[in-house]
């Protein structure tokens, strides 16, 4: 109840500073205040769910610091550190060999192009020396600039057709951000998820930030309690996701398709999404619901509108199913998850309330004293009534085939029925019951047409079987004569 | 006369003298067998079993297009929409492999009980030769329906063939009629499974009968007379129509013999109808050259080279087999001894079981893995 008068005063506070304040420098600094009031409301938000209410556009981006590019001596071939490094102790053996397999190594990029120092000389007072530019092993917001120095070069970046922009997006990132404005080294740098002298090609698939890689990576800080214990983020976020439909496809089906953190968060510009960017980025990959979700009457009510995330989730998102219409017994409702409380005729959506799974269903809005409840009952009949011939026709179809029919046209029908009755499911996003109703109805035709062509595949067999009991009695009445006849000849050859 | 003899003898009566075949049908039946002649009518039900595949072979060639575009689909049709396809498509299918059992059944009857010894070594070679046949039959058939399993168990079992020394990669051109299995492998397959392959199998099961009644059957526990020897051990199996039946030893071949084979003959249709009825031929998805399936695996009778590929150099793998089936063809030259008597043949006797556990628990491992 606190929460939601706080969020009711900063909803009025965003407001007014949009609506009254001109300066643009006012905006910026209200808006780094609304940035700081999402970190604290996700710490609340056991999913990680944004805060609904920060509708607000993105931020001015800080003006990122110059990259730091490292100026060294170089005759184009020589590496001097690698040689020297390799006879040094175990551990520097080890990074040398490590650097001579990465793509760094591989592609020429010598210790030197981060560490300064004269690769050229084999004296350690010379290749080492400050007056050669060696900095050692250089900070961590300068490691930054140095990978930035090269990496926002488009003429070096150009012969390994790499995007320029990442350092640029990194400094609008959240790590980035903190790095910047709050000096906090402890967030994520460019080393922390490449890697430093081992840093691997994306594509590879050793490399931690390959796509099936990527969500252990972010964990190992995003699931570290006491690191994230300053930011007041929740950590279950990899164990939700693991058991989630994107989840398992990733890490368990191994589907690259699949996302991973990087797809919905960014990469270098990570930074939990919108509300009012989320639908463009479910949208990303599910285009076709996206465009069946904005005729919706949902999509017209701007701020106060469901999101793909208030019905299937964040990092938890499940198989969708006729069970998101209802709750299993009466839903506990309350007006203010929809209605503003000062002025019912105001909507608003209270996201907290979709937390909970269970509670993630039409009926938590469309409680059944509301109009609109009839209609979810129609939309859900519909689908209900197509799952149910397709799954009847699914069953005597694996019934036909077990008894060794043939079933290749009910696999086409049935087909054709799961493609009609995915259709009729992602047009529940356009929540129109005429339009469901009309392609529900069609999955529900192809479907018991495919049950049908397996009903007679079964009467075959069984008629099959029976008309062999009748051979197989013929050739034992056949079987038992030549044998009495047998007998009479064996009698006769004998006697 | 002529007229007399149709009037009294019905048909056989009209048709003897336009045909006159009489001398030779009797000189084909009768004949006499040793009653203590244990065959378990394991030849004859592979030749009954031959017969059943050109009859359903001949019917399902009506129906069937040899070409990758129409086979998978003239298959589907034949065992979906054809009055009973199923049937006949089934029985093609189930008389295949029950005709590889028998055959090799035979096989084992006549090492076991050393019927191969002299004087019908001829025969036995004539015998593994149409052992040989028998698996090209199902080599070669086994591509035609042209699904998954159809092509990439001909794709793996062409690769096989292409794995033997020397002959290897030609024997494999030829085969495949180009580096892969395409149309040309479909076409050649079809042509050797429904021209040649029952041509040459007719003529040698021909000349494999006609040795057998020339020779009779082999006496289970007494090797046969030489030309020479002092005291003849038993009398001749075979006879004329005009030698008395007076030997209890010997039984005529028409009807008694005939009627044994006939009776196993209608036990075999029943079980082929039961096969046919309860376990349908199946079809996968159409071929397709570029989804490898996760599991190919061949057919039963070719599981144990396949499991012995898996666990011996590759080179063993593909030369054991090769020189086992040598062997086993010039065996009557190797073991010219006249013993017949399985306890008195410890080293032929114990190798061939051994050599059949190995291929037993080999298939068996093969279909488990």
């Amino acid at each position: 109840m606190r929460r939601d008068v706080l969020r009711g005063r900063f909803t009025l506070v965003r407001r007014a500073v949009a609506f009254v304040l001109p300066s643009a420098a006012l905006v910026a600094l209200v808006l780094l205040a609304v940035a700081g009031s999402a970190g604290s409301a996700s710490a609340q938000d056991p999913t990680g769910s944004p805060d609904p209410s920060a509708t607000a556009g993105p931020a001015a981006p800080p003006v990122p610091p110059a990259p730091t590019p490292i100026v060294h001596p170089s005759d184009g071939s020589s590496n001097t550190c690698y040689d020297c490094h390799l006879a040094v102790n175990d551990r520097q053996k080890a990074i040398s060999e490590t650097w001579k397999n990465s793509i760094h190594g591989a592609g020429g990029i010598g210790c030197a192009d981060c560490h300064g120092g004269d690769p050229t000389s084999d004296q350690v007072t010379v290749s080492m020396s400050e007056e050669a530019g060696y900095i050692g092993t250089p900070g961590r917001e300068r490691t930054v600039g140095v990978c930035g120095s090269c990496h926002s070069d488009p003429e070096r970046m150009r012969r390994y057709n790499l995007p320029t922009d990442q350092y640029a997006k990194y400094w609008r990132s959240v790590h980035g951000e903190r790095l910047a404005t709050s000096r906090d080294d402890r967030v994520a740098i460019c080393i922390d998820c490449h890697g430093s002298h081992d840093v691997k090609k994306v594509a590879d698939s050793t490399s931690p930030v390959y796509p099936v890689n990527v969500p252990r990576l972010c964990a190992s800080c995003h699931a570290d309690a006491d690191r994230m214990k300053p930011y007041g983020i929740p950590t279950d976020q990899f164990d939700v996701y693991q058991g989630s439909v994107h989840g398992v496809a990733l890490l368990t089906n191994l589907d690259v398709r699949a996302p991973s953190c990087a797809s919905c968060h960014g990469s270098h510009d990570a930074r939990p999404p919108r509300d009012t960017e989320v639908v463009d980025v479910c949208g990303k990959c599910h285009t076709a619901t996206q465009a069946l979700y904005e005729e919706s009457r949902h999509a017209e009510l701007g701020p106060a509108s469901p999101k793909c995330w208030t019905c299937h989730g964040t990092h938890d998102v499940t198989q969708p199913g006729v069970r998101l219409f209802f709750h299993e017994a009466d839903a506990p409702y309350q007006c203010t998850t929809c209605h503003s409380a000062s002025d019912p005729s105001v909507l608003r959506i209270e996201l907290d309330r979709f937390e909970n799974e269970a509670d993630r269903r039409c009926d938590t809005c469309h409680h059944a004293r509301s109009t609109i409840y009839s209609q979810v009952e129609g939309i859900a009949g519909a689908l209900s009534g197509a799952q149910s011939a397709y799954d009847t026709a699914a069953a005597r179809i694996t019934e036909a085939a077990r008894l060794g029919m043939i079933v290749t046209d009910a696999d086409v029908a049935l087909s054709e029925a799961k493609t009609s009755l995915i259709q009729a499911q992602a047009a529940v996003h356009t929540t129109k019951l005429t339009v469901i109703s009309g392609l529900a109805t069609e999955a529900e035709s192809k479907a018991v047409g495919a049950s049908d062509m397996a009903g007679a595949k079964i009467d075959e067999s069984v008629f099959r079987r029976g008309a062999m009991v009748v051979v197989v009695v013929l050739i034992l009445v056949n079987v038992a004569a030549l044998y009495l006849v047998k007998r009479r000849l064996d009698r006769q050859l004998h006697g | 006369m002529t007229g007399e003899a149709e009037r009294d003898g019905g048909m056989t009566g009209w048709l003897e003298p336009r045909l006159r075949l009489g001398p030779v049908l009797g000189a084909a039946l009768h004949v006499r067998v040793p009653m203590a002649a244990r065959t378990y009518y394991f030849g004859g039900i592979a030749l009954f079993l031959f017969a059943i595949q050109v009859v359903t072979g001949t019917l399902l060639a009506l129906y069937y297009k040899p070409t990758p575009d129409a086979a998978f689909e003239s298959v589907k049709f034949i065992t979906s929409d054809v009055s009973f396809g199923w049937l006949i498509r089934s029985m093609h299918h189930w008389g295949a492999n029950l005709m590889i059992l028998f055959v090799v059944a035979h096989l084992l009857r006549v090492f076991f009980q050393a019927a191969y010894k002299f004087p019908r070594e001829i025969t036995w070679v004539i015998g593994v030769g149409l052992l040989g046949l028998t698996l090209a039959f199902g080599f070669t058939g086994y591509l035609l329906p042209w699904d998954q399993r159809a092509y990439w168990a001909t794709v793996v079992g062409t690769e096989i063939a292409g794995s033997v020394p020397l002959v290897g990669e030609p024997l494999m051109l030829l085969l495949r009629g180009g580096m892969d299995v395409t149309e040309a492998t479909l076409s050649r397959f079809f042509g050797i499974h429904v021209l040649a392959l029952p041509l040459i199998m007719a003529g040698l099961v021909g000349v494999h009968l006609l040795l057998v009644h020339q020779l009779g059957l082999a006496h289970p526990k007494r090797p046969e007379p030489r030309q020479g020897d002092p005291t003849p051990s038993t009398p001749s199996t075979r006879s004329t129509p005009s030698t008395p039946a007076t030997d209890e030893r010997l039984r005529p071949f028409w009807p008694h013999y005939l009627l044994d084979e006939l009776i196993a003959w209608y036990v075999l249709l029943g079980i082929l109808v039961v096969l046919a009825s309860m376990f349908p031929a199946g079809l996968e998805e159409e071929a397709n050259a570029l989804e490898t399936p996760a599991h190919i695996k061949p057919e039963w009778y070719f599981l144990a080279v396949y499991e012995l590929l898996k666990h011996v150099p590759r080179i063993v793998g593909i030369l054991l087999p090769v020189v086992g089936i040598g062997l086993l063809t010039v065996w009557p030259f190797l073991d010219r001894s006249p013993e017949v008597l399985a306890r008195r043949r410890k080293v032929a006797v114990g190798g061939a079981t051994l050599v059949l556990a190995a291929g037993i628990g080999l298939t068996i491992w093969g279909y488990v893995s």
